[in-house]
């Protein structure tokens, strides 16, 4: 790969001034939840966001709607048609865009290319996948039964190349534990190690989801050992209640599925101060794109998208307050927080096992608890993760709220085997 | 260039198949690559632009299908191959490095649990190729070279 991205200078600075955010939830399951549709939990968040930025629909310029697969999910193909009228925005422009699990973090790198070229000034960008199920035949929105695997198993492999990656096998074979693997040989772990570095990941990463009201899963495994009759949470994590998914991942660093939308505001960084007393500048993403094919991949374009925007914004890993890593892979979370220099080289795993990147740790990671609490709503994670940034700089997360008030965070997408974004986000207060 | 409005479509545009010609050539036991016609980079499989330099022209080229397994996993019940697990093989799933140069993710046949965690630390081992008939095609996938 050639590796001579320089990224320059947005025509004009960007700020996010709104957010709004669903709960992630299982709606098959959930009685109070059960028959929304995409354009409705779409509409909700997108309305909250306008709320948040204290204007009206009739104010915003143009929109984006990203999920991850409308087709299989929602069956259709042009979601933004169908949301639109939900939010008072008919006949304004828009734009739908799916780049798997990383569709949430490039909803917001589209956003400001919008407001930064000097088109628009007021753009509103979401993203929504209701992941739990699927349309219950040919019939209206609210009528939505359980994903099958049928439906489901064959389609996963879409994500994969089909000219050749997907019939030559070994990268969707790969994509879950290749890095980890390459970590373990690289650091001289062994599997018992890496499963106790997997294990207390979850577990923070839980203690986290547990103190947040939109996450999916908020019991910890404190309380699920006890209930499953262990006196000791570590030998229940590595019980049969706890499976091995993978060589590597339990259950507990699987991403847990779920329905659910987030969006937010962006305008002019000059005109910021409008809408809201708290504006959260987007310094800049950087960007890296690399099929499952080519060994090591996350690991790579993970290093060249932290490249490309450490050059742009002259910042370094030491002036990130927080982390946020797409882990719907759990491994990835920590992983990527080293590889971008968030963590020492080769001592990540320490960092984990001392729970110091718990919400409530010196080098916090994922405070909304990730994929494998908050829950994954594919396309809509990255954008959940956005919502969840913009809350702990505003100090406003409450109980999970981080120690050091976040002048800086990284956010680092993932998704669609693999598209990879990292944003740096900055508190303009 | 051509203004002579009468030209036959295909006459003016007539790229070759180069995915169709990658298949073909595995069922016929051949292994087809680009070369890159600036650097000399392998573009496997085969494109038609070098992703090592980024230069636009590449040519044919065949490669032997030799190369070493650098690291691999074992799959689960989350990303097993399922097309493979149907036909009962054992497999692997690593980076394997073919002699001409280019790294992908490959499937590496007849590693066991067993025989995985004896090879593990002996890594990199050599491979050769095996063309795999999966019915309406034949693939690529690998095998320790024990000879
Ligand atoms: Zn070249």
């Amino acid at each position: 790969m050639v590796q001579n991205v320089k990224l320059g200078k947005n025509m004009r600075s960007v700020s996010i001034v709104g957010i709004g955010a669903t709960p992630f939830m299982n709606l098959i399951k959930n009685d109070t939840y059960h028959g929304l549709t995409n354009g409705e939990l779409f509409g909700h968040a997108a309305l909250d966001a306008m709320k948040d930025a204290h204007i009206e629909p009739r104010d915003v310029q143009y929109f984006f709607h990203g999920s991850a697969n409308p087709h299989v999910l929602n069956h259709c193909i042009t979601p933004n048609v169908q949301v639109a009228d939900w939010f008072g925005m008919r006949g304004k422009g828009s734009l739908s865009h799916s780049e798997g699990c990383c569709t949430g973090y490039i909803a917001l790198e589209e956003a400001v290319f919008a407001v930064a070229s000097g088109a628009y000034d007021i753009v509103l960008s979401g993203a929504c996948d209701m992941g739990t199920g699927m349309p219950d035949g040919n019939t209206p929105d609210h009528m939505r039964v359980e994903m099958s695997t049928e439906i489901l198993f064959p389609d996963l492999d879409s994500i994969f190349d089909r000219a050749y990656g997907r019939y030559l096998g070994g990268g969707p074979g790969m994509n879950h534990d290749d890095w980890i693997n390459l970590y373990a040989h690289e650091n001289n772990l062994t599997p018992d190690e890496i499963d106790d570095v997997l294990n207390h990941q979850s577990y923070h990463m839980r203690r986290a989801g547990a103190l947040c009201p939109r996450a999916v899963r908020r019991t910890t495994f404190d309380e699920m050992a006890k209930e499953a009759g262990y006196d000791d949470v570590w030998e229940y994590m590595k019980s049969p209640h706890n499976p091995k998914m993978t060589q590597y991942l339990r259950t507990s660093s699987d991403s847990c599925v779920a329905d659910g939308a987030a969006a937010c505001i962006v305008v002019p960084t000059e005109i910021a101060h409008q809408f809201t007393d708290k504006p959260v500048e987007v310094l800049a993403t950087g960007a890296s794109v690399l099929d499952a094919i080519v060994p090591h991949l996350e690991k790579k374009a993970t290093a060249e998208a932290a490249r490309q925007v450490f050059e742009a914004t002259g910042l370094t890993a030491d002036d990130m307050d927080l982390l946020f890593v797409n882990d719907f892979i759990g491994s990835s979370a920590f992983l990527a927080a080293e590889e971008i220099g968030y963590l020492p080289k080769g001592e990540g795993w320490k960092y984990v096992l001392d729970g110091r990147i718990a919400y409530d740790g010196d080098k916090p990671i994922n405070t909304n608890g990730g994929r494998t609490s908050y829950g994954h709503a594919f396309g809509a994670s990255g954008m959940a993760d956005v919502f969840e940034a913009v809350t702990q700089m505003r100090g406003e997360a409450g109980l999970r709220q981080v120690k050091k008030l976040p002048k800086h965070v990284f956010l680092r997408g993932f998704g669609g085997a693999q598209n990879v974004r990292a944003t740096i986000l900055r508190a303009g207060f | 260039m051509d203004n002579n409005n009468t030209i036959k479509t295909e006459d003016f545009w007539n790229p070759e198949h180069i995915v169709e010609k990658f298949w073909n050539g595995l069922a016929e036991g051949k292994i087809l690559a680009r070369k890159c016609k600036e650097c000399g980079a392998i573009e496997f499989p085969p494109h038609l632009a070098c992703n090592e330099c980024g230069y636009h022209e590449t040519e044919w080229t065949e490669l032997s299908g030799k190369g070493v397994l650098k690291s691999f996993v074992f799959t689960g019940i989350l990303n097993a191959r399922l097309e493979l697990e149907d036909k009962g093989v054992k497999y692997v799933c690593g980076e394997v490095q073919l002699d001409e140069g280019p790294s992908i993710n490959a499937i590496i046949l007849g590693v066991s649990k067993k025989k995985g965690r004896e090879i593990e630390p002996k890594l990199p081992l050599k491979v050769k190729p095996v063309f795999f008939d999966m019915g309406r095609y034949t693939t690529l996938f690998f095998e320790l070279d024990e000879d």
